[in-house]
C-alpha cells in the first residue's frame, strides 16, 4: 500500500486514532482554526485519484460547511455558503477537506502571527513561527496532521512558509488555478497554492484542482510546451549580503547536489530583483485597498454594535474588525491610488512588473529551470526579535519577483541548518510544473524527508 | 442672453439581459427584495465577476449605432467609493478604454435642421443596489445590484434646455429601437444628469454645475433651462459660478446645491484585475453590423420621400419600432402604404389606445388587415363596414373575410338587388324626389341614408348613388 493510500484510513478505519493524533499536534503548534473531518465530508465523490484523503484549506478559501475567517475578527462568524472551485475539483477527485487553517490576517505576513484568531507554532521548534501567510497550511503538513493543504501564494505565503517547515510549496503559473472562492487580496498576484509532504503528491493535488473556470475570467486552458526534461538549470547568484549564514550554507549545498546530479549549472542575475519588493507593495496593496472595501458590516460578518447610520456601521465595523497590519496596507494603497499618483506608483510599479518578467524571459532562453532562495533566513522567531515587519516585508524578494511574473515557483526542503529546515526555490517558464516536480523529484533521492520531534505515521499502522 | 450657454449629458440605460452583468442572477429588479441574488452580486469574499456577453453585445450594438471608435481592448476598471447600497464598496466600470469612443448622433431640431452632437464615450457598468429610507430604518435591495448599465456621455454640444430635451427624446427611440433597453424614465431604466456652463461668445466653456437624476426629458428641458438662467444672473452680478453637483426640486420648480467640488469623490481607478480586457473579435463585430437596423430618423425620412407619407404620419409611424416594423409587414404582404398609414392612424390606434395594447400583441396581424383592405377595395365591404369589421377583428381575434361573412356583412352589389330597394326608397319619399329634380342635389345625401338604413349599410355605396341619380333623370 502506497503511503499516500494509508492516509485514506484517517477517515475511515483509523478515524479516532488520526483525530486523536491531529490533537495532540494542536496543543503544540494550533495549525487549525477548524478542524471537522465530517463537516464536508458528504460533498467529496469518495473516489478517484485522492480518495478519501484528508486535506486541509486555508481559511481564506471558501469551503461550504466550514466558517471561512480570513484571520480576522471581522469575518469571525463568517459562515461560508459556498466551495472555491480549486476545492470542489479536489471533492471530484475523491479528497476531503478536514478543516480550516490559521493564517496571517487576509494573507497579510509573513509569520502568522498576524492571525487575529490563534497563535500558530513551528512544529521544529515552537517558539518559532511557521512562516506566512499560509503558517497553518505549512506546519500541518509538516506535523503530519494532513498529507496536503492547500494555502494561497500572494508573495510568497505558500512557498516561505513550506520553506520554514520543511515541506514542499506550489505556487501554480497565474490563471491555471481557478480564484474562485479564494478571498482576493491582491488578485492580479495571487493564486491558490498548495504545501504537501512529497513533490509526487504536490504534483498530483495541482493536477487534480486546476482548470479553466467559467466563474474566474482569469484562467486560461493549460498548455505546457511538452518539454518536461530539465538539463541546464540556472542559478541566482547569492552571497552574505543576500542570506543568513545558515541559509547561504544550504543554499551552496544545493547547487553542489544539482551538480552532483547531473544538472548543468549557470550562475545568473538579476537585475530587476532590487525593485521588486516596492513594486510588488504598490500593487499589492493599491488592489487590497479595494478588496477589502466590502467588508463594511451590511450583509455579512461582524457589524458594529449602536451605530446609527449606515455609514458609522461602516466605519465602526471596520475600524474594530481589522488588525494593524491590514488597515496599514488598506491605507497604502488608498494612497497610491490617489489621483495624480498613479504614474509615480502604480503605474511605475506595473513597469518593473513587465522588467522582472523580461529578465526571467532572458533566463529561460537559455535554462529550463532557475534555482533561488527561498527567504533571507531559517523560520524567525515569534515577535520582532529576529526580524522587524519591515524587514520581513524587505525578505519577500525571491518569492514575490514569481508572483509579478506569474510564474509557477515551488519551494522544496533541502538541508537542516541548527534543527530547522531550509528550502530552496524553483521557478520555470509558464505552464511547464512539471519540470519543477522532476528536480524536485530527484532532489528528494539526496535530501530525503526530515520530520520533527513529535512526528509519527502510527495511527496509520 | 448676452452669453452662450453648453450643455452635456451623462445618459444611463439599463439594458435588457437576461442575466446580471457579472454573474447568473436574473436581471429582474422587480422581484420580492433580495431574492435575485449570489455570492458574487452580495460582493461575498472569494466571489470574481464573469463577463455576460450579451451585455457587452448591446454595448457595442449602441456604441456603434452612434458612430463610435470600437476599441480594440476594452478594459474594467474599479471605481471606488462606500456606499451601502454597493456591495464591493467598488463599481466595475470603464475609465480610459470603454468600448466606443469618439463617436455621434445628428440631433434633428425644432426648426427640421440637423446638428451633429459628438459622443464622448459609451461604456459599461453595474449597477448599484436600492436603498429606502424611513424615519426609523434603511433598507437594502440587492436584487438590482450587478445589472448592466450603459452609460453614455455625450460632448457639451447642447445650446440649452429645448436642445438637451430633443436629444433625450430622439437618443431614446434610438436606444429602444435597438432593443437594448425598455428606455422608461420613470421607472429609471434610463437615467439622465445634465451638466451646463455659460461664458462670454468667444471664451469658450466656462465652469459647469451638474444636475443629477432627471427622470423625464421634460424636467432635463426645466432645470437646464433653470441653470442657464441662475448663471447668468450670477455672472451678471460680477460673482463666479461654484463647480458643484445640483438637484433638481419639481415642485419648487429650482435647482439646489448636493455637493462641491471639493467633496466629490477621488474614485482611484485602476484596472480590474479580475477581468482580462476585452477584445471584441470579427465574429462579434459582425453579429453587431448585422444587428445594425435603419435608425429612427432614416426610416422617417424614406417614409416621407418614398412612401409618400404626410411628416405627421412618418413621425407617428417611426416612433416606436414595432409600429413601423408592423406597418412594413403590411407593406410586405402587399397592401398599399397610404391607406395603411391612414388606418393605422386613425382606427386601429384608435383601438389600441382604448384597449391599451401594442400592435404586436393585438389579433391585428399583417394578414388580416392587408385582407380587410382587400374586401374594401374590392367593394365587397364599404369603408365604414370596414372600421366595424376591424374592431371585430379585434374582439374576436378572427379573419375579416370570416367576419364578413359570417354576418353577411357583404354589400350588396347586384343591379337587380339594388334596383329593387332604390325604387322602394324612392317611391317612399315623392317629395324629396321632386326636390331633387328641382335642382336640391344634396337631397341625395338624404335618400343615400334611408337607403343605408333600409339595408343595414350593406349597399354598395356607388352603385346605389348612381342609380338614385339615373332614376330620377330619367323620368325627367
Amino acid at each position: 500500500m502506497s503511503d499516500i493510500k494509508r492516509w485514506a484510513k484517517a477517515l475511515t478505519e483509523s478515524a479516532d486514532s488520526y483525530k486523536k493524533y491531529v490533537g495532540s499536534w494542536e496543543e503544540k503548534i494550533g495549525s487549525f482554526l477548524q478542524f471537522d473531518p465530517e463537516a464536508a465530508q458528504a460533498d467529496s465523490s469518495g473516489q478517484g485519484l485522492l480518495a478519501v484523503i484528508p486535506f486541509g484549506v486555508k481559511d481564506n478559501i471558501a469551503v461550504k460547511g466550514f466558517n471561512m475567517t480570513c484571520g480576522s475578527k471581522i469575518l469571525e462568524n463568517f459562515d461560508c455558503p459556498y466551495t472555491a472551485t480549486a476545492v470542489e475539483n479536489l471533492q471530484k477527485a475523491g479528497a476531503v477537506p478536514v478543516g480550516k487553517m490559521n493564517m496571517d490576517e487576509f494573507g497579510m505576513g509573513s509569520s502568522t502571527d498576524n492571525s487575529a484568531l490563534a497563535e500558530t507554532h513551528n512544529p521544529w521548534d515552537t517558539s518559532r513561527v511557521a512562516g506566512g501567510s499560509s503558517g497553518g497550511s505549512a506546519a500541518a503538513v509538516a506535523a503530519g496532521q494532513v498529507p496536503f493543504a492547500l494555502g494561497s501564494d500572494t508573495g510568497g505565503s505558500v512557498r516561505q512558509p513550506a520553506s520554514f517547515c520543511g515541506v514542499y510549496g506550489l505556487k501554480p503559473t497565474y490563471g491555471t488555478v481557478s480564484r474562485y472562492g479564494l478571498t482576493a487580496y491582491a488578485s492580479s498576484l495571487e493564486t491558490i497554492g498548495v504545501c504537501a509532504e512529497t513533490a509526487g503528491l504536490t504534483r498530483d493535488v495541482f493536477k487534480a484542482m486546476r482548470g479553466k473556470d467559467i466563474m474566474d475570467n482569469t484562467t486560461v486552458e493549460y498548455k505546457p510546451s511538452g518539454k518536461d526534461d530539465v538539463e541546464t538549470v540556472a542559478v541566482l547568484k547569492a552571497g552574505e549580503g543576500d542570506l543568513n549564514v545558515d541559509v547561504l550554507r544550504s543554499y551552496k549545498t544545493s547547487i553542489a547536489r544539482l551538480k552532483d546530479l547531473g544538472y548543468k549549472t549557470v550562475e545568473v542575475e538579476l537585475p530587476t530583483l532590487k525593485y521588486v519588493v516596492p513594486a510588488y507593495y504598490v500593487i499589492a496593496t493599491a488592489e487590497a485597498s479595494a478588496n477589502l472595501a466590502r467588508f463594511n458590516g451590511i450583509r455579512y460578518g461582524l457589524a458594529a454594535q449602536g451605530a446609527e447610520t449606515p455609514s458609522a456601521l461602516m466605519e465602526e465595523t471596520r475600524h474594530s474588525g481589522f488588525g494593524d497590519e491590514v488597515k496599514l496596507r488598506i491605507l497604502l494603497g488608498t494612497y497610491v491610488l490617489r489621483s495624480g499618483f498613479q504614474d509615480q506608483f502604480y503605474h511605475r510599479a506595473q513597469k518593473i512588473r513587465t522588467a522582472i518578467l523580461n529578465d526571467f524571459n532572458r533566463i529561460f532562453e537559455s535554462a529550463d529551470a532557475l534555482m533561488m532562495p527561498v527567504f533571507p533566513t531559517a523560520a524567525f522567531r515569534h515577535g520582532s526579535s529576529d526580524l522587524t515587519q519591515l524587514q520581513q516585508k524587505a525578505a519577500d524578494l525571491y518569492t514575490c519577483s514569481a508572483n509579478l511574473a506569474g510564474l509557477p515557483a515551488l519551494a522544496v526542503p533541502s538541508t537542516i541548518e541548527e534543527g530547522l529546515p531550509v528550502g530552496v526555490q524553483f521557478m520555470a517558464p509558464a505552464f511547464e510544473e512539471e519540470r519543477l516536480f522532476r528536480i524536485a523529484e530527484k532532489l528528494e533521492a539526496v535530501f530525503p524527508a526530515q520530520k520533527p520531534e513529535g512526528y509519527s505515521q502510527e495511527w496509520k499502522a | 442672453m448676452k452669453y452662450q450657454s453648453f450643455v452635456g449629458l451623462e445618459i444611463h440605460i439599463q439594458l435588457i439581459t437576461e442575466t446580471k452583468v457579472f454573474c447568473s442572477c436574473p436581471n429582474n429588479f422587480g422581484d420580492e427584495p433580495n431574492t435575485n441574488v449570489c455570492p458574487v452580486c452580495m460582493g461575498y469574499p472569494g466571489a470574481l465577476p464573469s463577463l455576460n456577453e450579451e451585455a457587452v453585445f448591446k454595448a457595442l450594438k449602441v456604441s456603434r449605432a452612434l458612430n463610435c471608435h470600437i476599441n480594440e481592448k476594452a478594459v474594467f476598471e474599479r471605481k471606488n467609493y462606500f456606499y451601502p447600497d454597493m456591495p464591493k464598496n467598488y463599481q466595475i466600470s470603464q475609465f480610459e478604454f470603454p468600448f466606443g469612443i469618439n463617436g455621434y448622433f445628428d440631433l434633428e431640431l425644432d426648426d427640421g435642421s440637423v446638428k451633429r452632437i459628438r459622443i464622448h464615450d459609451v461604456h459599461l457598468e453595474e449597477d448599484a443596489g436600492k436603498m429606502i429610507h424611513d424615519a426609523y430604518q434603511s433598507r437594502l435591495d440587492y436584487n438590482r445590484a450587478g445589472t448592466p448599465l450603459l452609460e453614455i456621455v455625450t460632448e457639451p454640444d447642447l445650446l440649452d434646455g429645448r436642445e438637451a430635451e430633443l436629444f433625450v427624446q430622439q437618443f431614446r427611440q434610438l436606444v429602444r429601437y435597438l432593443e437594448v433597453t425598455d428606455g422608461n424614465m420613470e421607472e429609471g431604466s434610463l437615467r439622465c444628469d445634465a451638466n451646463t456652463s455659460i461664458n462670454l461668445p468667444g471664451k469658450g466653456l466656462g465652469t459647469k454645475t451638474e444636475v443629477k437624476n432627471l427622470n423625464s426629458s421634460r424636467f432635463v428641458n426645466k432645470a437646464l433651462t433653470y441653470e442657464i438662467k441662475r448663471h447668468a444672473k450670477v455672472l451678471d452680478k460680477g460673482d463666479t459660478i461654484v463647480q458643484e453637483t445640483r438637484l433638481w426640486d419639481e415642485g419648487s420648480s429650482t435647482t439646489r446645491s448636493m455637493r462641491s467640488k471639493e467633496d466629490s469623490h477621488d474614485y482611484r481607478y485602476f484596472p480590474e484585475p479580475d477581468l482580462p480586457p476585452f477584445r471584441p473579435d470579427a465574429a462579434l463585430m459582425a453579429r453587431v453590423e448585422e444587428a445594425m437596423i435603419e435608425l429612427p430618423n432614416d426610416r422617417k425620412k424614406r417614409y416621407e420621400a418614398e412612401l409618400k407619407l404626410t411628416s405627421d404620419q412618418a413621425v407617428f409611424i417611426t416612433a416606436e419600432k414595432n409600429t413601423a416594423d408592423w406597418f412594413e409587414a403590411v407593406l410586405a404582404a402587399g397592401a398599399d402604404a397610404s391607406q395603411t398609414a391612414a388606418w393605422l392612424s386613425g382606427d386601429i390606434q384608435k383601438i389600441l389606445n382604448k384597449e391599451g395594447k401594442s400592435i404586436e400583441q393585438s389579433p391585428f396581424t399583417p394578414e388580416r388587415i392587408k385582407e380587410l383592405f382587400d374586401l374594401i377595395n374590392s367593394n365587397r365591404i364599404s369603408n365604414n363596414i370596414g372600421k366595424d369589421v376591424l374592431q371585430a377583428i379585434f374582439d374576436e381575434d378572427r379573419d375579416p373575410s370570416a367576419i364578413v361573412k359570417e354576418k353577411g356583412l357583404e354589400q350588396v352589389s347586384d343591379t337587380g338587388a339594388v334596383e329593387k330597394v332604390v325604387e322602394e326608397v324612392l317611391a317612399a319619399h315623392r317629395a324629396v324626389v321632386d326636390a331633387i329634380r328641382a335642382g336640391e342635389d344634396k337631397q341625395i345625401g338624404f335618400l343615400m341614408g334611408q337607403l343605408m338604413k333600409a339595408t343595414g349599410g350593406k349597399v354598395n355605396p356607388q352603385l346605389a348613388r348612381e342609380m338614385i341619380v339615373n332614376k330620377i333623370k330619367r323620368s325627367e
